[in-house]
């Protein structure tokens, strides 16, 4: 009756056998939703740089969040991305398809960058290890970040153009040539965490960028090389998209209308919705962190939701941009790191952001870079290329978030009604549910990274 | 010499003929039985004693005289502790004085009179040890659980056995959210039930395996042995519910924020008419556009009974008939019963059609053939909304709330151009549009049945054969109208449920006297269980057009899932039974069981179980006018549990593709390939002793269980990769004590008093999750960042959540803002468990008229309060308004050129350590209060006045001369008052589902209090 009663217990329900093309489908649709979805964009990062605020139910927009309020990250981000995005490496290496393993390899750091830029000391060496790890250990964000850089570099050496294909690649897998993007994908990304570590680690850095030089495959040098998930109709359209069909709770930030307004910058208009109700100003921020009552007094119809470009279905989650990768290039010369003209790459970088938003006109192009207020000011490359990334950033809420953190620009006021005690987040608190079921671990970084608060500066964040 | 001695049985209490009397000679071990007419014939010597026993009636004792020839026996109704019979595992009848464990049951008359609609409610405050938590208003689950939480993961409810076939309790929540679906029990109709015994142990179940190791509940459905000839019943039961309470909300502020509200279109174009909370201007009459006004400036006054006046009378009627005979042969018992129920709820409605067939035929002398059938069609049209789920919950809408809102203005739900009419828009809809449209319907077909052959081979010797099935399917229509607030093109669900289980067995029973001295009963036996699941939900999540709901009617492609699911036991069983002069008993049973849940290597498992009895009484033959009784009784036992089928392999799981790209991802649950069964071993040790006639009774229970080797799928942190580990690990301790105390204070011919006392107390204590200790905690529930959880060290079901920072002296630490710094590790705020449980019935009977009362505590233990939380920061509750404004003793201080009288000042230090004088608004300090869980967890203690009962039964004269055979009437209160308890606003005995994360209330339904009505005419 033994083997009766064990063929009775075969799963008809799900397989045991993963597809690597099935899993990263799966995995880069999870990470992206996350990434841009409520939690730690629409309800924190895009509030905390002030591109967006609230106009009803304004708790998060002055500060005041749980210890629940930012377990999506942490929970997807670990156990939909990095778990699956391991099966992957395993199957590559199974298969003998490096290019799934380098691909996998690609998300995985970028997916650890992100745990890493908001919340600090973070498990990666024992993580996602279950057989051995139960109660995985925190590595200290320095060695996160260099470990993640090996992995790049690693991954960057497996993809092969010429190698076998791979599927269910929803980032490039339309371009015959996405090989060499997800090179070029991961060579950025290296990018941006050298100049993560630039302020501690200079050395470090300016090693990494030279490997990328030495390894010659480059960056992503178009907007056709941007980095992003573009999203598909209901049930799969953009989150942004999804929310905005049954909420209204966002309006478009003050902070960054009044300083499209004072740039004339060709991009409010794509960044913001005209006001329902005819105003004079036609596009009308809200101030960031007001009490629930002074928000929706503005008037729902008489202050602008973000535009529609991030409200359509298709909107794309834009994981890493060309503009980003100039204006990276342009801070690396700035600091030495690299050789070449700065406020060239700057010009390069704003205008790039420009065309990725439709805006190819030459001569509006040029009177927009011609502005002394937008011009690149050599002696103060932190805040020209801090306040025009920081515009062109608008929407990738993460991103921008660890941007301002290191680059201290654009200086911004804190929430009106604020609980910080006229702070601004610099961090998101772990999720309570490390407390209760990693808590040794949880307690050891917090002893090495100083109190589980959103106002305790990560290792990275100098100033 | 032997002497044909022919006999009639009566009952002393109408002079009924007694059918299935036992006439036992017990010089030469000779045994007859009465028939249907209660005539018996035996041979018999001079000088011989004949034993005459029936359940239910005093055993009598007859020598055989000389000139005996026929005789005429009258036996008195009522039950001793010498001849008390209770039906144990397997449904085999046993004498309670040989048992070595705790039993204790209802009778058919306390389970029909007092009805409820959740057959669970009736067990409340009845049976030591026994904990009931209903849930919320009128129609939902109710969970039970028996000496306390055994299992740290698993379901903690006992086994449900209906006539010998174990039947489902499970309550399938599934996707419809927020709707809480009765537990599956809630299906058998009260009126058909004879006895329900509550075997509380492990020690008591060993011979049911697995599932018995949280106690068993068995429930034997009503006969026609006994009837004479053809004999009608007719049962009617019509009763009411309103609501015990509602929580206590303040009358002066209306809707709004900072003092200020004017209406627009409710969703943020009039100043603050989005704002979904009472902190508006005061309900002094002053004009202010309104959602029912037109934009006319009308009184903002108060409407105190706004949120009673949305709820309404439920009525539940009863009504059943049914009908019995016996024969030779035969009997038989068919009932149909009809229930249908309104709820407190508007348009909330729920029925039930039962039919029950129990007959018995004698095939030849020696081959009986029995079988129960039982049919139930439940069909609900709308099964109202419960927690805070914004589609479809009342209290959600009611706690988020303007004071000013009328209402019953609410009630056309449509304005006059078709669209959603209601007092918010930019978050809710109409209280009514949820009843009245988003409804979720149930329809489910239930069958329970078997068929049993018994044959007796020699005298002693019998084989048995029972085959029998419990199954049902559940249909859900979900509905999500069209224009919903949050839900714009509405949704529609269709779930389907097929569940089921089929026991079949085979037993050898033998029944000896050896001699003067020993008696023994053996018994061995075999059976195959076999269980399926099958679950198949489609969802058409955004609907094309309006009004209709089908699954074509969809913008989205459909979302589809489906799950299935077997499960195979094999076991061998088999028990004896020694007994010594009627006086000492010794009883072993031992099973083994093949699941096919478990692993190749492990999947076979053995378990025993020991015990004893012995009646000091009659053993030391004390025979006293003060002690009338003595038993000690003892017993060990083991039981071995498996797990949930496909549980050892690691799965990957498809989604819905994105395009055309499938989607897989690792099940977020990893599992184990060498899972062990889990053990739970159990002591118990108790004592029965009567006084004066056994007017007074004590019956006292200690019992330690231990179980070990849990099968837990543990929450672990999200880093290893997965949210949960499937582990063999953890040990929970449970030790209680249990005394039930009878008392006949008063019995004279006409009147009797009795009082039944119930006490218990469980403390449960997690030893350990995991073999290494890594783990430290389980999560049971939460709720926000309350945690409940089983955390090592700790009892069961331990509430964490966060707290406020206090300085050594335990002062509040007070941030610059004025209020309170939130510490942000959680901390230990308490058990949901009560210390205990504890009930006192009297019961009074003069003549035919029975009045009794009960009354029941649950003390100490605590809850966390979602409603306190979320109506402090919405300012609706009372609790709110000191602070709020002058004549609440508000602060006076200024905002810019404003003049504020709303202040108030959290009472603590700075961080400097000097006296905190920050005055902040009212409106701030409450909603501060609400940043941490601390102050909304409560003691839940409560004492309940739970059951009146007032019952005349027509002397038997008076109903034969209007032609019945027997008539009573009866009124009974439910739920009727809370005597006592700590939680302000709610009622401490709620919860959301019949699951372990208890000590969570979230905007449930307020409970209701019934009364009911009961006539039972016998033809």
């Amino acid at each position: 009756c033994k083997k009766e009663l064990v063929d009775i217990n075969k799963n008809p329900n799900a397989t045991q056998n993963p597809q690597p093309d099935y899993l990263l489908t799966a995995a880069i649709k999870n990470t992206a939703d996350t990434y841009w979805g409520t939690a730690n964009n629409m309800d924190a990062s895009l509030l905390f740089v002030q591109y967006w605020a609230k106009i009803q139910y304004t708790d998060p927009d002055r500060y005041i969040y749980s210890n629940t309020s930012f377990q999506d990250l942490w929970g997807i981000g670990y156990s939909k991305s990095i778990v699956n995005l391991n099966k992957i490496i395993s199957l590559a290496d199974a298969q003998a398809n490096p290019n799934y393993k380098g691909v996998a390899l690609v998300l995985r750091s970028w997916v650890f960058t992100l745990l890493t830029d908001q919340y600090g000391d973070i498990p990666y060496k024992q993580a996602t290890n279950i057989e051995q790890y139960l109660t995985p250990a925190y590595d200290k964000q320095r060695d996160v970040y260099f470990a993640l850089l090996d992995d790049l570099k690693a991954a960057e050496a497996d993809l092969d153009p010429k190698g076998k294909a791979i599927a269910g690649d929803l980032i490039y897998g339309a371009s015959a040539n996405n090989i060499t993007q997800w090179k070029k994908f991961a060579n950025s990304l290296r990018l941006r965490i050298a100049l993560r570590i630039s302020d501690r680690e200079p050395d470090k850095a300016r090693q990494v960028l030279a490997d990328v030089q030495t390894e010659g495959s480059g960056y992503i040098n178009s907007n056709a090389d941007i980095a992003e998930l573009v999203y598909l109709d209901s049930p799969n359209q953009n989150p942004i998209s999804n929310l905005f069909d049954t909420r209204d709770d966002y309006r478009i930030s003050k902070t960054i209308v009044d300083k499209l307004v004072e740039l004339k910058d060709p991009r409010l208009p794509i960044y913001a919705s005209p006001t329902k109700d005819a105003t004079p100003q036609t596009y009308v921020g809200i101030p960031n962190g007001l009490l629930v009552g002074d928000a929706s007094n503005l008037g729902f119809t008489k202050t602008s939701k973000p535009g529609v470009y991030f409200l359509a279905p298709h909107a794309p989650a834009v994981i890493i941009s060309y503009a980003e990768v100039l204006f990276d290039q342009a801070e690396a010369v700035a600091r030495g790191l690299i050789t070449g003209n700065a406020a060239d790459l700057y010009n390069q970088a704003v205008t790039a952001s420009l065309n990725q938003y439709g805006i190819t006109e030459s001569t509006t192009v040029n009177t927009y870079l011609a502005q002394a207020s937008v011009k690149y000011d050599a002696s103060n490359y932190k805040k020209s290329i801090g306040n025009q990334k920081w515009i062109a950033l608008f929407g990738q809420g993460l991103e921008a978030f660890a941007e301002w953190r290191r680059l201290d620009y654009p200086q911004l006021t804190p929430a009106v009604a604020g609980t910080l005690n006229g702070k601004i987040p610099v961090r998101f608190i772990y999720p309570g549910t490390e407390q209760s079921l990693n808590g040794a671990s949880y307690k050891a970084a917090i002893t090495d990274q100083g109190p589980d608060l959103l106002t305790t500066k990560l290792w990275f964040d100098v100033n | 010499q032997s002497l044909a001695i022919s006999g009639v049985v009566t009952a002393k209490s109408d002079g009924s003929p007694l059918a299935g009397v036992t006439i036992n000679d017990v010089t030469n071990s000779s045994t007859v039985i009465a028939n249907a007419e209660g005539k018996f014939t035996i041979n018999a010597h001079i000088g011989d004693l004949l034993k005459v026993t029936y359940i239910g009636f005093e055993t009598q004792e007859i020598t055989i005289k000389e000139n005996t020839t026929s005789l005429q026996i009258i036996l008195q109704d009522g039950q001793n502790s010498l001849n008390e019979v209770v039906v144990t595992a397997l449904n085999i009848s046993k004498e309670k004085k040989t048992l070595g464990y705790s039993v204790q049951g209802l009778k058919a008359k306390d389970i029909a009179e007092a009805k409820e609609t959740n057959l669970v409610n009736a067990l409340t405050g009845k049976i030591a040890g026994v904990n009931v938590t209903s849930s919320q208003g009128d129609m939902g689950s109710s969970r039970i659980v028996i000496r306390g939480e055994t299992s740290i993961a698993g379901d903690n409810q006992p086994l449900f056995v209906v006539d010998g076939i174990p039947v489902d309790n499970s309550q399938l929540l599934g996707n419809a959210g927020s709707r809480d679906f009765a537990n599956a029990i809630a299906d058998i109709n009260a009126e058909d039930i004879e006895s329900l015994t509550v075997l509380k142990g492990p020690n008591a179940a060993a011979l049911y395996g697995s599932r018995a190791a949280h106690g068993v509940i068995l429930i034997k459905t009503k006969t026609g042995k006994g009837a004479k000839g053809f004999g009608v019943t007719i049962n009617s039961n019509t009763s009411f519910s309103n609501l015990l309470g509602l929580p206590k909300y303040q009358n002066e502020f209306g809707q709004g924020s900072d003092g200020k509200f004017s209406y627009v279109d409710g969703k943020g174009g009039g100043v603050n008419d989005g704002v979904d909370e009472s902190w508006g201007p005061p309900l002094d009459g002053r004009l202010i556009p309104q959602f029912n006004s037109n934009g006319v400036a009308v009184p903002f006054i108060a409407h105190p009974d706004n949120v009673r006046s949305f709820f309404k009378t439920g009525v539940a009627v009863n009504n059943g008939v049914s009908l019995a005979g016996s024969g030779d042969k035969y009997d038989f018992r068919l009932g149909y019963n009809n229930l249908h129920q309104t709820g407190v709820i508007p348009n909330s409605e729920q029925g039930k059609n039962s039919f029950i067939l129990n007959a018995t035929y004698k095939l030849t002398p020696k081959l009986t053939l029995s079988t129960v059938a039982n049919y139930i069609k439940d069909d609900a049209s709308h099964i109202p909304g419960s927690g805070g789920k914004r589609s479809t919950s009342t209290m959600l809408e009611f706690t988020w709330f303007g004071r000013q809102v009328d209402v019953t203005q609410l009630k056309n739900y449509l304005d006059a151009n078709g669209n959603t009419f209601n007092w918010n828009n930019s978050y809710y809809s109409n209280p009514y549009w949820l009843a009245y449209q988003n409804t979720v319907g149930q329809t489910k077909n239930r069958f329970i049945g078997n068929i049993e052959l018994n044959y007796k081979i020699i005298d002693g010797l019998s084989a048995n054969f029972r085959t029998g099935t419990d199954y049902y399917n559940d249909r859900r229509k979900i509905r999500i109208a069209y224009g919903t607030n949050g839900t714009p093109f509405g949704s529609y669900e269709e779930d389907g449920y097929d569940v089921s289980e089929t026991n079949t067995e085979g037993r050898l029973q033998y029944t000896k006297k050896l001699n003067s001295d020993f008696s023994v009963d053996a018994l061995l036996g075999g059976n195959i269980r076999v269980n399926s699941y099958e679950e198949n939900d489609q969802k058409a999540p955004k609907l094309a057009v309006s009004g209709l709901y089908t699954l074509s009617n969809s913008r989205d492609p459909l979302i589809s899932s489906n799950v299935y699911s077997k499960y195979k036991v094999y076991s061998y069983f088999a028990s004896g039974q020694v007994g010594f002069r009627d006086y000492a008993f010794l009883n072993v049973t031992a099973r083994n069981d093949w699941s096919s849940t478990l692993p190749k290597a492990n999947l076979s498992y053995f378990y025993p179980s020991v015990n004893g009895s012995l009646i000091l009484s009659q053993a030391l033959d004390i025979k006293s006018d003060v002690l009338s009784y003595l038993k000690i009784r003892g017993g060990w036992s083991k039981v071995g549990n498996d797990t949930q089928p496909y549980k050892l392999l690691n799965t990957y799981d498809f989604t819905a593709p994105f395009g055309t790209n499938p989607q897989q991802s690792a099940n977020s649950t990893d599992l184990n390939p060498n899972l062990k069964p889990e053990t739970t071993t159990s002591a118990e040790a108790g004592l029965e002793i009567n006084f004066f006639d056994d007017r007074i009774r004590l019956d006292a229970s200690v019992y330690n269980t231990n179980s070990i080797n849990q099968i837990l799928s543990v929450n672990v942190s999200q880093t290893t990769g997965y949210t949960q580990k499937l582990i063999n690990g953890g040990t929970i301790n449970n030790k209680g004590l249990e005394i039930v105390l009878g008392l006949t204070p008063v019995k004279l011919k006409d009147f009797k008093w009795d009082i039944n006392v119930n006490y218990s107390r469980n403390h449960s204590k997690v030893v350990s999750l995991d073999p290494e200790g890594r783990l430290q905690s389980y999560l049971l529930g939460s709720d926000g960042t309350v945690q409940v959880l089983a955390a090592v060290g700790k009892p069961y079901g331990s509430i964490y959540g966060t707290t406020f920072e206090r300085n050594a002296n335990g002062q509040l630490i007070i941030s610059a803002d004025g209020t309170p710094a939130v510490n942000p590790t959680n901390q230990y705020l308490g058990k949901y468990t009560p210390d205990w449980l504890g009930s006192i019935s009297n019961s009074f009977t003069y003549k035919g008229i029975n009045l009794s009362v009960l009354i029941d505590a649950h003390v100490r233990g605590s809850i966390y309060s979602g409603t306190n939380a979320t109506g402090t920061y919405t300012g609706i509750l009372a609790s709110t308004l000191p602070g709020r404004g002058a004549a609440n003793g508000g602060l006076t201080y200024t905002t810019g050129t404003t003049v504020n009288h709303d202040g108030m000042i959290f009472d603590g230090v700075n961080a400097d350590g000097s006296k905190n004088t920050t005055v902040i608004s009212a409106q701030s300090y409450y909603k501060a209060l609400t940043n941490a869980d601390a102050p909304f967890v409560y003691n839940a203690t409560y004492i309940k006045l739970r059951e009146i009962k007032l019952g005349y039964t027509i002397p038997q004269q008076w109903a034969k001369a209007i032609g019945f055979q027997a008539a009573s009437i009866a009124a009974v209160g439910r739920n009727l008052l809370i005597i006592h308890k700590n939680a302000p606003n709610i009622d401490p005995e709620t919860a959301f589902n019949t699951g372990n994360g208890q000590g969570l209330e979230d905007l449930t339904l307020p409970t209701v209090r019934n009364i009911g009505f009961n006539i039972n005419l016998k033809f």
